[in-house]
């Protein structure tokens, strides 16, 4: 393990595994498959969800987070992830990227929230540097005043995840479905979804985003391709994701209690 | 007012294990430390007057002895271990003031080893698995899955052997310096911001003393107040000159037994109570309850061929953990009455103003545990036997007993029924479980007189039945013929085996 550990130039290794279209829910899995059970770095890049999701944090409420009656009649899915944070709906225009890391392979960076946080946003900067006015503004990944990339993360005793979902483009009746969150940054100053979120196609193409970031992460790790389909077998061994698809039944529920 | 009934077993009651009442949840872990088995307890507020009016009053000086009992017991539990240590929910990152607890990986009386992992928590954007700085043995739990908990605030107590002890928690030795603290310890705890170093069954002593503990110098290193501080210092003002009684040169008062007496003081003081866990879902529910505009029926149902099959049951069953009641039957006939009124057992779309006619018929049962009221329910119950039934009931409140009923148990619900009459009370006004349509609380059996047919006066047992119905979907007509179908087959139980399929 220490020689897979640490290849080249002392960095430690990193898997990264490109996938096209997976469904969410079922990155979702394999992500905190690997963050549990596996003691590998990973890069984990969906390039597009398959259909259009829900993506709520652990403890997300439907009822404040989201317009069931139009999610209902549309079938629109609702999953509540393992990790925190906010809600965003997703689909053939996100593209996820993922982290999940050995604390003492990034020693460098406390594992806590913030620092981890931090961390992101410098690789980040390096795959925007010439390109936007990225920042990291809060918890968000912005250009300028607009937020193209939410963040959410899980910390346990010696691995943390951290993953970002990227709006590289997105369909405006789909932010429809959302409500105005009542935990918001301070800089989103009540904007609806539409002025507050730009896509990232105005600056960038997909392939070189992935291929940027590919890059920005062989800067820290000594990163090796591996095949979705090795990770997607292995996945499925004993092991129970927290990440689950909301019933349309906990659905109709949520809406009464909000009446 | 907002209320809602609750099954019981009687026999608890009486016995006065009393432990999860209205009012202050009871973690726990404090049960657990105190090696007692708690029993699910109802509390009901009703219309009814004096009976169930006094039984909360009853249940929350229960309450009042039973911390106090709990609190010796723990205090005695310390006497055995050397050092409790409070685990505070340290800082998780810049900026962050406070997460949501979302699920412990421990149990109380658990042992755990130096960073294993303890719980889950939420903050803002990240969950966080908190690890054990030490090894050692859970004690207490201080919050539930749900309740924010602030950076600092404990989550929980472990026992650590003397060898693990920091050198920045305080410990007094045999050798340590006499009582009497130095001003300046003393100046110490109080310059804590209004905070002392204490445990939370130092804590708690000193509560039911009615003490302040920024009055009490602690002997421990920095400052830190103890079990043996709190106690002394109540001697010490028990102990002040009383008025000398004239005729005599002696005091009239004597120092008395700190243990076992809690002064007046401390019956009148004021509490505040968070609401947590279940009972924060209950306020929830409730609040969503008060939109339903109720209508309640109320009928009276002879009980006497019920009893005559329970007692065959009973003769009849030989698993020693299957305990054979009216409810199961009360069940199953419900059901076979809901098929031929399956209005009653529906939920309602204001928004769509609709309503879904449930296929399953998954009766809720209410229960009260130490953790506050649930209503697990049990599904689909066409097809099961009585004895099935009995059987998933005693699943669902061994489950409820322990705090472990999962979200699957609780969800999906279609009707409710409440055996409020196990507590007592001869008949409640319970709340609608908001999506149904129908809830029905069953108030104590009676042994009244009734006129028979030949117009002599024979002894009866008769029920009270209160069905509280949604009058936007239910009218009086249909609630009526419903209970009467459901009358007919407790009063007349062989016509549950006519209809058997």
């Amino acid at each position: 393990m220490a020689t897979r550990h640490v290849a080249q130039a002392g960095r430690p290794l990193m898997n990264i595994v490109r996938m096209k279209g997976v469904p969410i829910l079922q990155q979702l899995e394999i992500e905190e498959c690997l963050l549990r059970t596996s003691s590998d770095n990973w890069c984990i890049i969906n390039d597009g969800a398959d259909k259009p999701n829900i993506v709520m944090g652990i403890s997300g409420k439907p009822a404040e987070l989201v317009e069931i009656k139009p999610v209902l009649e549309d079938n629109i899915p609702v999953i509540r992830r393992f990790t925190g944070g906010g809600t965003v709906i997703v689909d053939h225009g996100t593209i996820f990227v993922s982290f999940i890391c050995n604390k003492d392979d990034v020693a460098d960076v406390q594992p806590y929230p913030r620092p981890i946080m931090s961390w992101s946003s410098l690789l980040y900067t390096q795959v925007f540097q010439g390109i936007a006015d990225f920042r990291l503004r809060e918890n968000d990944f912005v250009f300028g005043l607009r937020k193209f990339g939410g963040n959410a993360q899980s910390i346990t005793k010696n691995r943390w995840i951290h993953h970002t979902s990227f709006l590289w483009d997105y369909e405006t009746r789909n932010m429809s479905y959302l409500k105005l969150p009542k935990r918001a940054p301070e800089y989103r100053l009540a904007r609806d979804h539409l002025d507050f979120v730009c896509p990232m196609k105005d600056y960038i193409s997909r392939s070189d985003f992935i291929s940027r970031t590919i890059d920005a992460a062989g800067r820290l790790f000594s990163v090796e391709s591996t095949e979705f389909e090795a990770v997607k077998s292995s996945s499925n061994v004993n092991f129970t994701p927290t990440s689950r698809l909301l019933t349309n039944q906990e659905l109709e529920a949520a809406s009464m209690i909000a009446i | 007012m907002l209320a809602r009934s609750i099954f019981q077993k009687r026999s608890c009651w009486r016995s006065g294990n009393v432990y999860r009442l209205f009012g202050r949840r009871l973690p726990a872990s404090t049960v657990e430390a105190t090696e007692m088995k708690p029993t699910v307890v109802g509390h009901f507020s009703t219309a009814a007057s004096t009976p169930i009016k006094s039984t909360f009053d009853c249940s929350y000086k229960l309450y009042n002895n039973k911390v106090h009992y709990l609190s010796t017991s723990v205090a005695a539990a310390l006497e055995r271990v050397d050092n409790i240590i409070d685990i505070p929910l340290a800082q998780t990152g810049e900026g962050i003031a406070e997460c949501e607890l979302l699920k412990w990986f421990v149990k109380v009386g658990d042992e755990v080893e130096k960073y294993q992992p303890l719980c889950e928590v939420q903050s803002d954007k990240a969950t966080i698995e908190i690890t054990s700085r030490y090894q050692g043995k859970v004690i207490q739990f201080l919050h539930v899955p749900g309740d924010i908990v602030k950076v600092g605030e404990t989550l929980l107590s472990i026992s650590v052997d003397a060898s693990q002890v920091p050198s920045d928690v305080g410990k007094s030795s045999p050798t340590s310096h006499p009582t009497e603290p130095s001003k300046e310890s003393s100046d110490l705890s109080k310059t804590q911001k209004g905070e002392t170093l204490s445990t939370p069954a130092v804590r708690n002593l000193a509560n039911q003393h009615g003490i302040d503990l920024n009055d009490v110098p602690g002997t421990g290193r920095h400052g830190r107040i103890q079990k043996e501080d709190v106690l002394n210092y109540a001697t010490s003002i028990k102990n002040k000159p009383a008025m000398v009684n004239p005729s005599s040169d002696k005091p009239t008062l004597e120092p008395e037994p700190i243990v076992q007496h809690m002064t007046n003081e401390s019956l009148y003081q004021d509490k505040t109570l968070p609401i947590r866990g279940y009972q924060r879902a209950m306020v929830k529910f409730m609040t969503s309850a008060a939109t339903v505009p109720h209508f309640h029926y109320i009928e009276e149902i002879n009980c006497d061929e019920l009893w005559k099959l329970k007692v065959a049951f009973q003769k009849q069953n030989s698993d020693p953990d299957i305990k054979l009641t009216f409810l199961p039957v009360l069940i199953k006939s419900l059901s076979m009455a809901l098929t031929s009124y399956p209005l009653l057992n529906s939920t309602f779309n204001l928004e769509k103003y609709e309503v879904n006619l449930k296929g399953s018929h998954n009766v809720g049962i209410t229960m009260a545990t130490p953790v506050g009221l649930v209503v697990p329910n049990i599904k689909n119950v066409q097809p099961l036997s009585i004895f099935e039934i009995t059987k998933e009931l005693a699943r669902l409140q061994k489950l409820a007993h322990e705090n472990k009923l999962t979200p699957e148990d609780i969800r999906g619900g279609t009707i409710t029924l409440s055996n409020i009459g196990a507590i007592g009370g001869k008949s409640g006004s319970p709340l609608i479980n908001v999506p149904e349509v129908a809830i029905i609380a069953l108030g104590r059996t009676q042994k009244v007189t009734s006129f028979g047919d030949d117009g002599n006066v024979y002894p009866v047992s008769l029920m009270t039945a209160n069905i509280a119905a949604d009058h936007r979907i239910l009218d009086g007509a249909t609630v009526a013929l419903f209970c009467n179908e459901w009358k007919k087959l407790i009063e007349k139980p062989e016509l549950i085996l006519l209809h058997t399929r």
